[in-house]
């Protein structure tokens, strides 16, 4: 579905005619206050249950809706470099999500999937997007993807990032970044076909923190292709876009492809504690959908103490928002799970478990990830976290809240009090075999031995 | 209005609901009033400690620690011209600080800017995507003590390393200490490129700007990890 170019334009003009904010007036009145103020008025406040991370209570989640809808109606979006609102009505908000995709396709040939809105419990298994944009080294891009694209489980290809190109570190905004875009078109490519699946679906660009990547990547000869690649546009906190996103969105816009919008929000930062997060998220998902027109997406909360989303709080909000999402509009949704701990390491894969299975019965459409160690660390990333994570994801398809939320329970005490001090665990190199792509015998141990846990605590893995 | 009440006037301000002019005209008073300014600026001190402990444990979040902090700096704004000159408060230092070129994300920086200025350092916000070069024209400008930097991005580190790399072309890196942060800046890192310091998280960067400012030593030292 091509963008509407009246709406484009409309995102565009008021970039530069909405009414003036700063930066510093958004972060601490406009949006807190705001957040604030619907909490209140929808009873919110204090809602947050850390004993039940996987929330089962649906008019909690209607309410936080309609909370997410009001805040997304009073502050709009801040584009940073006019330092003006963007605002709209709540009919120009309620229309652009009638307008958004129930179901769109990524990918070619064999390789093409079909993405879905998923109700919560639903058994339609959900997409998996691998392996995010993780930074490795530029040796090692096309045996790590290669790797993955090799895992049955991995539907798209999301990153990873390289850090230089060849030889020379690439530099954000720079000439090395428009020729980064299209090297890492070629380097997927060639992953992918030494995989097997060159039709895959394609999140453009993983190395490219601004729009010159998209520019040099996507819709040339050679690179990122519209007619079946998606475009990732990502927003600073808290509802924030700028030219980067508004060059990468004019892009699509001439090259007839489709968009993903993405953000996050911090649990602790500019919108609260776990509640104001949810609700944040919720009103940034309606605005990334409206203004950038998205066909996949959403933003999700992740936790300002441990820089994850596997706490309880924080699995309490990734919840709420995705069911909210889920039971009030027909989107696609998106979240990423921010997993704290490495490869080798038990608690990366509890992590997986949970999170995967709480965002599969939340009713996701779909996940990206995984964010090995926090993506912190060059090369920290495998095939085989992604392999567990892909397993749990398809796996607990059509299980209930209350029964993942008892399985949450039993797994979250194995590695919380580890949040905030994860195991870095060991890079790629380090437990995997670069030439056979097969892992270390310790890290496949670690693998079938939390697989046989996760069973046991009632995940259908077998 | 006694000298306590002012003081508890001005630990109120600070803690709870008034702004930033509010907050300053309480200042001014004790300042009019004769009361030992030093006594004021550790009311202020006590008072934004506590809110940087509540934030801490969740009890605050970061909007109430960014408006505290603004309110410090006019605070200080007012006593600083009446404190001498070797007061312990003068001795935290000015620190330069900014996301370097490429990175737009202001979390984390706002949140250590925030803590610096809460632990008693005059900080200068240079904002987001920060070229090199403007740091070291702050950093001169401002006659900084720090020069403090972060990213969230792996390809905005390459921008953190080129503000060293600038620094010692330039014959400035004994002039100023250089501390980085942020996702993907690791201690290995740090120690690569060079810098001064390296912290985990926003509390421990005051601890590591306190260390550089009061080892005694000048820049550059060896990377000090906290």
């Amino acid at each position: 579905m091509a963008l509407d170019r009246d709406r484009l334009m409309l995102v565009l003009d008021r970039a530069h005619s909405g009414p003036v904010c700063e930066t510093f007036k958004w972060d601490t009145e406009i949006i807190p206050q705001t957040i604030a103020k619907n909490l209140l008025k929808y009873d919110l406040r204090g809602t947050c249950d850390p004993d039940n991370p996987v929330n089962q209570d649906d008019d909690l989640a209607d309410r936080f809706f309609r909370a997410g809808m009001d805040t997304a109606v009073e502050v709009g979006m801040l584009c940073l470099d006019t330092q003006r609102r963007i605002t709209f009505s709540r009919e120009e908000i309620e229309q652009a999500m009638q307008a958004a995709p129930s179901e769109f396709s990524l990918g070619e040939g064999d390789q093409k999937v079909l993405f879905k809105h998923r109700g919560f419990e639903d058994p339609t298994p959900p997409i998996w997007i691998c392996p995010l944009s993780i930074a490795v080294s530029e040796e090692l891009f096309v045996p790590i993807l290669e790797g993955i694209a090799r895992v049955p489980e991995v539907d798209c290809i999301e990153g990873p990032s390289f850090e230089a190109i060849w030889g020379s570190k690439i530099r954000a905004g720079s000439p090395y970044e428009i020729l980064a875009g299209r090297r890492q078109a070629d380097l997927t490519y060639e992953a992918l076909r030494r995989a097997g699946r060159e039709g895959m679906g394609l999140y453009a660009v993983g190395t490219a923190p601004t729009h010159y990547g998209v520019l040099g990547g996507y819709g040339i000869p050679g690179g990122y292709k519209p007619e079946r690649d998606i475009v990732l546009l990502l927003s600073p906190v808290e509802m924030k876009t700028s030219y980067e996103s508004l060059h990468k969105l004019a892009q699509v816009y001439n090259c007839g492809g489709i968009t993903y919008g993405g953000s996050w929000s911090m649990i602790g930062g500019y919108a609260g504690g776990p509640e104001g997060s949810t609700v944040s998220c919720i009103a940034c998902t309606l605005l990334l959908y409206t203004a950038y027109q998205a066909s996949n997406g959403a933003s999700f909360p992740y936790d300002l103490h441990d820089m994850g989303n596997c706490g309880r709080e924080a699995q309490w909000a990734l919840g709420t928002v995705f069911q909210a999402l889920s039971r009030n509009t027909h989107i696609c949704a998106n979240s990423v799970l921010n997993q704290t701990a490495g490869p080798a390491t038990k608690m990366l894969l509890y992590e997986s478990a949970v999170g995967m299975m709480n965002l599969t019965v939340s009713g996701v459409s779909s996940c990206t990830g995984t964010r090995t160690a926090g993506g912190k660390y060059t090369d920290y990333i495998t095939p085989l976290e992604v392999k567990f994570a892909g397993e749990v994801f398809k796996k607990t398809a059509g299980m209930s809240r209350e029964e993942a939320n008892d399985i949450a329970n039993k797994l979250i005490p194995l590695y919380e009090d580890q949040l905030g001090s994860a195991p870095s665990g060991k890079s790629f190199a380090d437990c995997y075999d670069v030439e056979t792509l097969e892992p270390t015998d310790e890290w496949r141990r670690i693998y079938d031995e939390v697989k046989d846990e996760v069973i046991r605590a009632g995940i259908p893995l077998g | 209005m006694s000298r306590q009440e002012l003081l508890n006037q001005l630990r109120e301000a600070l803690l709870g609901d008034m702004d930033r002019d509010e907050v300053a005209a309480i200042a001014e008073k004790i300042v009019a009033e004769g009361i030992d300014v030093q006594e004021g600026v550790q009311t202020a001190s006590s008072a934004i400690r506590e809110i940087g402990q509540q934030f801490e444990t969740g009890e605050v979040f970061l909007p109430d620690l960014m408006i505290a902090g603004k309110k410090m700096e006019r605070c200080m704004a007012v006593f600083k011209p009446h404190l001498e000159v070797d007061s312990d408060t003068a001795a935290g230092g000015r620190i330069v600080i900014g996301s370097v070129t490429g990175d737009i994300h202001d979390i984390g920086k706002n949140l250590v800017a925030t803590m610096l200025s809460v632990g008693g350092f005059d900080v200068v916000d240079l904002g987001v995507g920060v070229p090199a070069m403007e740091f070291v024209k702050a950093a001169k400008k401002e006659q900084a003590d720090i020069i403090a930097l972060s990213s969230l991005m792996t390809t905005t580190l390459p921008y953190q390393r080129e503000v060293l790399d600038l620094l010692r072309e330039m014959d400035l890196r004994d002039k100023y200490f250089v501390v980085v942060g942020g996702g993907p800046v690791t201690p290995d890192f740090a120690i690569d490129i060079g810098a001064d310091g390296w912290a985990e998280n926003a509390a421990l960067a005051v601890n590591l700007c306190t260390t550089l400012m009061t080892s005694g030593h000048s820049p550059p030292v060896e990377t000090i990890v906290v």
